[in-house]
């Protein structure tokens, strides 16, 4: 078991008193699997991902990655784990605006102190199509552009869990299929897990399995179904 | 790695034009200091060359005794220049003529700063010269011509001794100012004094020894000499202690100059201040994304404190070479004005600005830093999420302390810094009150007006928070811009007062009574601007309320003194006057002037009766000429001793002295171009003294024209310091502004509405912060002119009206400009750039 979740539970205090955004959660996702959140706006997709990725905290339950419990690690820890595990793909690319598309994909490999990650970020790039574009500016770049950057810059490192905000939501339909190609295809060549909040169904429908979430509960749905 | 990433960063950044606002910040707040305090310190030094030049030397040790060698040995060990200068009054002889003169008697090197002046006749101008009167020779004032009735070539008897008259002295640097009691000059080889056998034990003389050297050899010396001198025989002094016009213009030159410069540090400083504000806002997202990838606390505190500090280190090094480029220009040129050298300065203004500059950039940012790197990974998907708020009163403490520390750094003085900056911190806390106060004013008054208007309200009050604070900021640099120009207005306009083109150029002294009215007659023929002619009559204060004043404090008579029985006099013959009404340039501080009042008395001059300790109502004694009488003190008075007019220790009424013999003084102003004529004018007048001052007043006004340059530098560098502030201030709002003209410009407001209302915002914000900068800036100016200028204090009503306006329009010019860019955007290409 590669995620898991026990009893997961988000309340967050508002002016009115607190507020239940994941009812208790059970979750158990494999290695290798693709698996897609889908549900409207504010039905706690989001929520779920961040606690799954370790950026936020539960208020009860817990989330285990690879057996190690988040809730036992601090901050740095947890930031050391997505740093060797986990990949991100941001529905607003979330780019740093300053460094250029070869230094953005740099980035994570950087930051776990990998050598050779400049080799790396090339050959991605590449492998995204951006081979001629390395040294632009994300401001340089078209929206597809800067996606197909941020869908390299998950693969650096080769992370064994990559987890995608609607990565297509920004995205005319055209580009946005280019990108969910890209996106499927890398994911097969680097056998990664795959863990996708989107509301797109036909986005949905490529994984192997569509949760369903709804008023901060989770429920499996079939292919029909989504 | 991490370091690789900090440097990436940056060089990305710097490329692409992000950190500007914080370079430029650091950069003028490094600039400013350095050239301000590497300018104002060569200046300074250049100004006290030249104003040493009225010591003729940068020290002069007086004593009533003669002086060791050994300490003249001592000073040429250290490479300190020395010459004597012993002056003593003497009768001197010539065509059975008889005069009273001082006798200057001088070594070699004399005078070790300035210069000498003689010519071959009288009353002319001199040429410089770099010799003495050889042995057996006197150059002699051009009035003792007069007296003796000289010509070239004769002797005059001094003691035992006789003297050939070779030249005419026609400037001397270190005549001082109370020229017009003393007796005319005679300059003689100090060699020669002892043959004239006028020296003896108990005789009145002066002992001066002059010292010229660097300030370190200078200080070197002073601190092995001081301890030895007697407080009672010995005067140490350099040109900037005294009272002279030009010692005043100095110190005030000197208190303006530091002044203007911490405003400007100030300024620099806040410019950094809100410039790292925003250097770490801007970086949100980034920290966000880093520990979103998986980035450690520790590892983004590395990147971004080197980052930091690697912005700092080259912002402070350009800094450095600006300032050191735009003050040795600026040297140049101002030496050029001037046709002199400067000096150069020390290494401690490039460690000062170096500090400034490191100091500021590090501490302002250091709570922004602490809150980026607190900025949570989920920031990427809540975009509203900006970590730790709790600690604010941190960067209170922080940014209060930075500023005061780098007052008391730059200004040395406890006292003046915690002035400046307890008033500063009160102002702000009330500029912050009443602005937003205003502001709120300025809503409802906006609901009234056209949509442009409501919508510039309605964004000032919603930005009410970060309005009042940028208002603040807005204030203060208005603010010390105003209060540095009315300053430098008012100082200026002081030292011109005192110093008017036609400010009196001559004394003529010694006219006999009947002649009084002839020299009127003769200046309205001649059409010569000429003071009041007061009579003199020369006397001595024997008693203070009964109590007998002595000359000089002596071992013998010193336990006399302790017990009251004596107390020390002036020491010398006082000039005495009488007048019916107070003289101008005189002011009664304390009893009231006679008027009608036929009763005996006196009024005496503040600062003589302070030393005295005169108090109205006491009695003096006088003698006259063996005439003794006693007279009560009816009056003190304040004289202004820089004004080149006849003043007086003691005025009586008429009717106690106009029995007295008296001869006569004045001062006018002769154009230098009539300066042949004097000789001719005065013929009628043989007995006639007259006192040259055109040179004196000449390098009094040159000292003031280097000053003024000096202020109008100041004051461009605080103007530029301003307006980084303002600019740093507008950037800084940029962002909300951007979000709020996406969803204007979504709604399909048109860019002229939109153009407007950004316009009337900045209006409106420059324009209130322009009315409290100039409330603030009079009542600072009140505080300044009285306490640390010691001016007379004045309102300046015009600039009620300019501080609004000139805010308000400045701040509306720099607010449209730096939002135009945004308004010509399309919408697209708007939400874009936020996305």
């Amino acid at each position: 078991m590669l995620i898991q979740t026990q009893q997961l539970e988000k309340i967050v205090e508002t002016s009115e008193g607190p507020l239940q955004i994941l009812q208790p959660i059970d979750l158990a996702i494999n290695a290798g699997e693709t698996v897609a959140i889908v549900g409207a706006s504010g039905s706690g997709k989001s929520t779920l991902l961040s606690l799954l990725a370790g950026l936020d905290i539960a208020t009860h339950g817990d989330v285990l990655i690879e057996n190690e419990k988040l809730s036992d690690l601090d901050e740095e820890q947890r930031a050391k784990l997505r740093a060797d595990k986990v990949g991100f793909i941001f529905q607003s690319f979330l780019l740093v605006p300053s460094l250029s598309a070869l230094e953005n994909v740099m980035l994570p490999a950087e930051l776990a102190g990998h050598k050779g990650a400049e080799k790396e970020a090339r050959e991605l790039l590449e492998k995204v199509g951006l081979s001629d574009r390395w040294h632009h500016y994300p401001n340089q770049l078209s929206g597809g552009e800067q996606q197909r950057v941020a869908i390299a810059r998950a693969f650096v490192g080769q992370p064994k869990i990559l987890f995608a905000d609607e990565p297509t939501g920004n995205l005319d339909s055209k580009t946005g299929d280019k990108v969910e190609q890209l996106l499927f295809d890398l994911n097969k060549d680097y056998g990664t897990t795959l863990v996708m909040v989107t509301h797109d169904t036909t986005l949905a429908k490529r994984c192997q399995r569509i949760l369903n979430m709804e008023a901060g509960q989770l429920a499996e749905a079939s292919q029909d179904v989504a | 790695m991490w370091h690789k990433i900090s440097f990436r960063l940056l060089k990305q950044e710097l490329k692409r034009g992000e950190l500007t606002i914080m370079a430029l910040a650091i950069i003028l707040s490094v600039t400013a200091v350095l050239s301000l305090s590497l300018f104002s310190e060569r200046l300074q030094s250049g100004l006290l060359e030249r104003s040493s030049e009225f010591l003729a030397a940068d020290r002069v040790l007086s004593s009533r005794r003669d002086i060791p060698q050994e300490w003249l040995d001592k000073a040429d060990k250290e490479g300190i220049q020395s010459a004597w200068r012993v002056i003593f009054n003497s009768m001197a002889f010539a065509n059975d003529k008889l005069e009273l003169v001082d006798i200057k008697a001088v070594s070699d090197g004399y005078p070790l700063r300035g210069e000498l002046k003689v010519a071959d006749k009288p009353f002319v101008e001199g040429q410089v010269t770099n010799t003495l009167p050889p042995a057996g020779e006197a150059w002699v004032a051009s009035s003792l011509f007069q007296a003796l009735s000289l010509e070239m070539g004769d002797s005059i008897e001094v003691g035992n001794s006789r003297f050939k008259v070779t030249k005419v002295v026609t400037y001397e640097p270190d005549v001082g100012f109370s020229v017009f009691t003393d007796s005319p000059n005679v300059i003689i080889r100090y060699s020669q004094l002892a043959e004239t056998g006028l020296i003896q034990p108990g005789s009145r003389v002066r002992y001066n020894v002059l010292f010229a050297g660097t300030p370190t050899q200078l200080d070197n010396y002073e601190n092995w000499l001081l301890p030895q001198l007697n407080d009672d025989t010995h005067s140490w002094r350099s040109i900037e202690d005294g009272d002279s016009p030009l010692a005043r213009a100095l110190n005030r030159a000197e208190r303006f100059m530091m002044l203007a410069s911490l405003l400007g540090v100030v300024l620099a400083a806040t410019a950094v201040a809100v410039a790292a504000q925003r250097y770490c806002q801007r970086n949100y997202d980034v920290v966000a994304i880093f520990k979103t990838l998986g980035a450690g606390k520790q590892q983004i505190r590395k990147i971004f404190v080197l980052h930091l500090l690697l912005l700092t280190g080259i912002s402070v090094g350009i800094g450095i070479l600006l300032g050191w480029l735009i003050q040795s220009y600026v040297i140049n040129w101002v030496a050029e004005q001037l046709g002199a050298s400067l000096p150069s300065a020390s290494w401690r203004p490039y460690a000062l600005a170096i500090a400034t500059g490191l100091i500021s950039a590090v501490m302002f940012t250091l709570y922004p830093l602490f809150r980026l790197i607190s900025i949570p990974p989920l920031r990427v998907l809540h975009r509203q999420m900006v970590g730790v708020q709790a600690v604010r009163w941190l960067q209170w403490i922080l940014s209060g302390g930075t500023i005061y520390g780098l007052l008391v750094l730059y200004s040395q003085q406890w006292w003046l810094s915690t002035a400046l900056f307890v008033g500063g911190a009160f102002a702000a806390g009330i500029l912050l009150l009443i602005g937003r106060l205003l502001i709120g004013a300025g809503r409802k008054a906006g609901m009234q007006a056209g949509s442009a208007w409501r919508l510039a309200m309605a964004g000032l009050q919603r930005r009410a928070s970060a309005n009042s604070v940028q208002m603040l900021s807005f204030s203060t640099a208005i603010m010390l811009l105003l209060l540095v120009i009315v300053m430098r207005n008012d100082l200026l306009a002081d030292w011109q007062r005192q110093l008017p083109a036609d400010a009196p150029n001559y004394f003529a002294l010694n006219i006999a009574e009947e002649k009084v009215d002839d020299l009127r007659a003769m200046f309205a023929r001649e059409d010569i601007e000429a003071t009041d002619q007061y009579p003199l009559i020369p006397g001595r204060v024997t008693h203070h309320n009964g109590t007998e004043l002595i000359d000089e404090v002596t071992k013998e008579n010193r336990e006399e003194v302790e017990q009251g029985d004596r107390e020390e006099g002036f020491g010398r013959e006082l000039s005495l006057t009488w007048r019916d009404t107070v003289p101008p340039n005189n002011e009664i501080v304390s009893g009231e002037w006679w008027g009608d009042n036929a009763e005996p008395q006196v009024s005496v001059e503040k600062q003589a009766a302070e030393r005295l300790e005169i108090k109205v109502g006491d009695t003096l004694t006088f003698n006259i000429g063996g005439e003794v009488f006693t007279v009560p003190v009816t009056s003190l008075r304040e004289a202004d001793w820089g004004s080149l007019q006849p003043n007086f220790y003691m005025i009586f009424n008429t009717s106690t002295l106009a029995d007295f013999p008296a001869t006569y003084i004045t001062s006018f102003h002769l154009d230098s171009e009539r300066k042949d004529e004097l000789y001719q004018l005065f013929r009628p007048f043989p007995e006639a003294s007259l006192i040259d001052l055109d040179a004196i007043i000449d390098q009094i006004r040159e000292v003031i024209s280097q000053v003024s340059i000096a202020i109008l530098f100041v004051l461009v560098l605080v103007m530029i310091a301003g307006a980084l502030v303002l600019i740093a201030q507008v950037q800084a709002s940029m962002e909300e502004r951007q979000k709020e003209l996406v969803i204007l410009r979504t709604l399909g407001a048109s860019g002229k509405l939109l153009s407007r209302s950004i316009s009337y915002e900045f209006l409106m914000l420059g324009a209130i912060s322009g009315l409290i900068a100039t409330i603030a800036m009079d009542l600072s100016l009140l505080i300044l002119q009285t306490q640390v200028f010691n001016m007379d204090a004045t309102w300046h009503w015009r600039l009620w009206l300019v501080g609004p306006i000139s805010g308000a329009v400045v701040v509306a010019l720099l607010g449209r400009l730096a939002c135009s860019r945004l308004i010509r955007r399309n919408t697209a290409q708007l939400i874009r750039k936020l996305i």
